[in-house]
């Protein structure tokens, strides 16, 4: 479970530019909650993610993840309890190693590094297992270094690197927009199934109001640091993609009005 | 036949003098390669290395433990030097010349002069007196010893979690520290470990050449990146035990070109121009090459700041 209670974040304080990024929003997940979120571009989805998984601090409010208090926890502490994938297939991956050791590292998340060998025969054969489900033969390339896959096939992996050991939150921000759209759908099938397999509490973003309305089982759309709108249950099933456009044009027609 | 003559009669001093110096040339490698964190601090490291080393023996410490607190002084000055970066986000360059050239005066007070002689204190190198191995024999076979375990043992090291795990701070520190590794931790410790093995190179000198001086440093860092071009040259990077064995393998050929130079009579202070027009040319390499393979300028490598 996620609860993030009026989380504060400003940019440049005191400047001319000073920039509310999150400004007093608050939010609740339940476990197995997955949970799509929406919102014009600078709403905060990114810097909410970010603060979720403990890249950047927040200035005022509290974040907690089942039952434990994380809001000031670091990001290598809070790795135990979050996973997530980027929009830029080259931040979820380390180049230079291979396709092997980065499924060990993402396994450390779980079980801190210790002073015993790494890749174990074992270890090897269960990351073999977890990365023949993508079906893209990555699972006979254990030995590759990640700088020579494609970026679709570097964001498959980091997708299999975030869901091993079962993280407690699951963050996806826009992770299929760097793709060619053949790519971005295997890469969202693949979410999609290990997200309903696992039972993961998940937060997915995205500007694709099709995938809001298909997928997950809440929407929450941000717009200007807060939560305007949540969707669950009936609500969620009878909305359409013109109702969420609606959402985003009354702000722009506002924008425009204000301006 | 002269030149042959001259660098053959050198090859075994060369030896010895090149796998002491192999310490530093991983010293450079360590951060450099594995930590994406260019790193000057061996410069520094090295003479104190060599300081605290003297000022043991003199003070009756017995050699190897000699040996042990230059690499532990090494350590900390490693640590120092990741610290004033993690910390105060200054350059590691940077971080790496402040703490070099405070260096200095510390081997100064360290030293209470600027020369300190240990000709009749006991060497590590004596250990093999009774093997009948005396000279630049024992020192090759010692040092070769010592270099030879510090190599596999890196290479069990990066195999192990632990291992892998620092790697992967160099590879991309922001994804490490997502996968929950200590980014700082890794990084004190990888540099300390660096700044411990140029200072073990110091201390391994000092007790074959028979003093310490303030200004043993000098310029040593060039040439162990010179070596370390060469090494990877030869082996190089594809994998973790090429990159390990890089330093190495370096430091026995570079050395061994120096000799050739000087055999040929090269005076001594010309060395250092051949060696920066040597490393000038390593570097510059790679960007020659793509262009004539009409490739454009080579890829960007990137490294902390
Ligand atoms: N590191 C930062 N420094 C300064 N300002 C920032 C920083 N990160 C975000 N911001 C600002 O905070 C606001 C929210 O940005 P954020 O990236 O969270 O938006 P977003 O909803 O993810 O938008 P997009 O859909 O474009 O990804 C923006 O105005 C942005 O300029
Ligand atoms: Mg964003």
């Amino acid at each position: 479970m996620l609860q993030i209670r009026d989380a504060r974040r400003v940019f440049f304080r005191g400047m001319p530019d000073e920039k509310v990024a999150l400004d007093g929003l608050s939010l609740k997940l339940a476990r197995g909650d997955f949970a799509v979120v929406i919102g014009s571009n600078g709403a905060g989805k990114s810097t909410m993610m970010n603060a979720v998984s403990g890249a950047l601090m927040l200035d005022q409010g509290s974040i907690t993840i089942n039952g434990t208090d994380v809001t000031a926890m670091p990001v290598h502490d809070r790795a135990r309890h979050v996973a997530r994938v980027f929009q830029d297939p080259m931040k979820g991956t380390a180049a230079s190693m291979t396709i092997a050791e980065n499924m060990l590292l993402a396994e450390m998340r779980q079980t801190p590094a210790r002073l015993r060998r790494g890749l174990t025969p074992a270890r090897r054969e269960t990351y073999r297992e977890h990365l023949s489900y993508l079906g893209l033969g990555l699972e006979n390339r254990l030995d590759t270094p990640v700088s020579l896959l494609s970026g679709g096939q570097r964001q498959s992996l980091s997708l299999v690197m975030a869901v091993s050991g079962e993280p407690d939150i699951l963050l996806l921000d826009e992770h299929t927009a760097a793709l060619d759209p053949r790519t971005a759908d295997l890469v969202l099938n693949a979410t999609l199934r290990a997200v309903s397999a696992l039972k993961l509490t998940t937060m997915m973003v995205t500007h694709n109001m099709a995938h809001a309305i298909d997928y997950g089982n809440r929407i929450i759309m941000l717009d200007a640091g807060k939560v305007l709108l949540e969707l669950s249950g009936e609500e969620k099933a009878r909305a359409t993609v013109p109702d969420l456009i609606g959402h985003f044009s009354v702000k722009s027609d506002r924008m425009l009005l204000g301006a | 036949m002269d030149i042959l003559s001259a660098w053959i009669a050198l090859i075994p001093v060369t030896l010895a003098q090149s796998l002491i110096l192999s310490f530093v040339v991983l010293a450079v490698m360590l951060p450099f390669r594995i930590l994406a964190f260019p790193d000057l601090t061996s410069e520094g490291a090295y003479p104190l290395g060599g300081c605290v080393c003297a000022v043991a023996l003199v003070a009756g410490v017995p050699p190897l433990p000699a040996l042990l607190l230059a690499a532990a002084a090494g350590f900390l000055a490693g640590c120092a030097t990741a610290f004033i970066h993690l910390r105060f986000r200054i350059h590691t360059l940077l971080a790496g010349i402040l703490i070099t050239t405070m260096l200095y005066s510390i081997n100064l007070r360290i030293l209470g002069k600027a020369n300190l002689p240990v000709f009749n204190e006991p060497k590590i190198y004596d250990w093999l007196a009774g093997l009948s191995l005396t000279g630049s024999w024992a020192k090759i076979l010692l040092a070769g010893g010592l270099a030879l375990i510090t190599c596999l043992a890196l290479n069990l090291w990066f195999a192990t979690e632990r291992g892998t795990a620092m790697r992967a701070v160099g590879a991309n520190s922001d994804m490490a520290e997502a996968q929950g590794i200590n980014v700082w931790r890794a990084t004190i410790g990888g540099i300390g470990l660096a700044g411990a093995a140029a200072a073990l190179g110091g201390g391994l000198m000092v007790q074959s050449q028979g003093f310490a001086d303030v200004n043993m440093g000098l310029g040593v860092l060039i040439n162990a990146l010179a070596a370390l071009m060469i090494g990877e040259a030869i082996v190089g990077r594809r994998t973790v035990m090429r990159q390990v064995a890089a330093p190495f393998v370096g430091a026995l050929v570079y050395y061994q070109l120096i000799s050739i130079c000087l055999a040929a009579g090269l005076p001594p202070g010309d060395l250092k121009i051949a060696t920066g027009v040597f490393v000038l040319a390593m570097l510059a390499a790679p960007t020659l090459g793509l262009r004539r393979k009409g490739g454009g300028t080579p890829a960007k490598e990137s490294f902390r700041e």
